[in-house]
């Protein structure tokens, strides 16, 4: 069932976290660090920074719901 | 070539992650964009409401107010207009409030395109790349271990 989108956005948003953080225990090398730093940090800041956001305007969403009904 | 150190099987793993991540993201980003819409058409019916209601409140004030000044040169007894006019008050202090609402939820709106559109071209540009590299990143690993294989 779907659930709010910020919150099945946060919850898919952890599984890759999970994924990324199995991934790093077995891998120490500067490949590694290149792929941390162009791509995984960018990702990283880029889904928090949305994400963040979508949780900020879905609560305005729904207090506006909340507020205008009478 | 640059050698990986890493277990083949968590990359593969953190590639699929990469790949749902995307996709569910993608559906996310869509649901938001609904509900931001839905709010929209909400809000937007409610005004409708109240402008009717507020409309046909001013009409039964309008008409009290007519049969109170006829009352009052006929020196009959006084009509009370005070009910028709607190549901005047009562409908343009709501549709104020929708209004505000209104006003509020597109300026938010507004603010949190930019953060979409980012995160949209992001899910269907830079990160299919960034699956791409991992998956070259596997491939490359899979390799070395095939040629290391047979002398291990």
């Amino acid at each position: 069932m779907p659930g709010l989108p910020d919150q099945d956005g946060y919850h898919q948003f952890r599984l890759l976290e999970d994924a990324w953080d199995s991934a790093v225990q077995h891998w120490h090398d500067d490949v590694l660090r290149d792929f941390d730093t162009h791509h995984w940090t960018p990702l990283q800041a880029e889904s928090r920074l949305y994400l963040d956001a979508l949780r900020k305007l879905m609560e305005v969403l729904s207090v506006a719901e909340h507020d205008t009904e009478w | 070539m640059t050698r990986i150190h890493a277990d083949i099987d968590a990359l593969k793993e953190l590639h699929h992650a990469l790949v749902r991540f995307r996709c569910a993201q993608r559906d996310m980003v869509d649901q938001g964009d609904d509900r931001i819409e839905a709010t929209r058409a909400s809000l937007e019916a409610k005004a409708g409401r109240w402008q009717s209601r507020l409309e046909q409140a001013r009409a039964e004030l309008g008409a009290c107010q007519f049969r109170a000044a006829q009352a009052a040169a006929g020196e009959d007894r006084p009509v009370d207009c005070s009910g028709y006019a607190g549901a005047v008050s009562e409908a343009e202090e709501r549709l104020e409030r929708i209004r505000l609402w209104q006003y509020r939820v597109d300026q938010e709106a507004s603010e949190f395109r930019g953060i979409a559109i980012r995160f949209r071209n992001l899910l269907e540009i830079d990160l299919p790349r960034t699956e791409g590299h991992l998956l070259a990143l596997i491939a490359s690993l899979d390799g070395a271990r095939r040629v290391q294989a047979p002398g291990s």
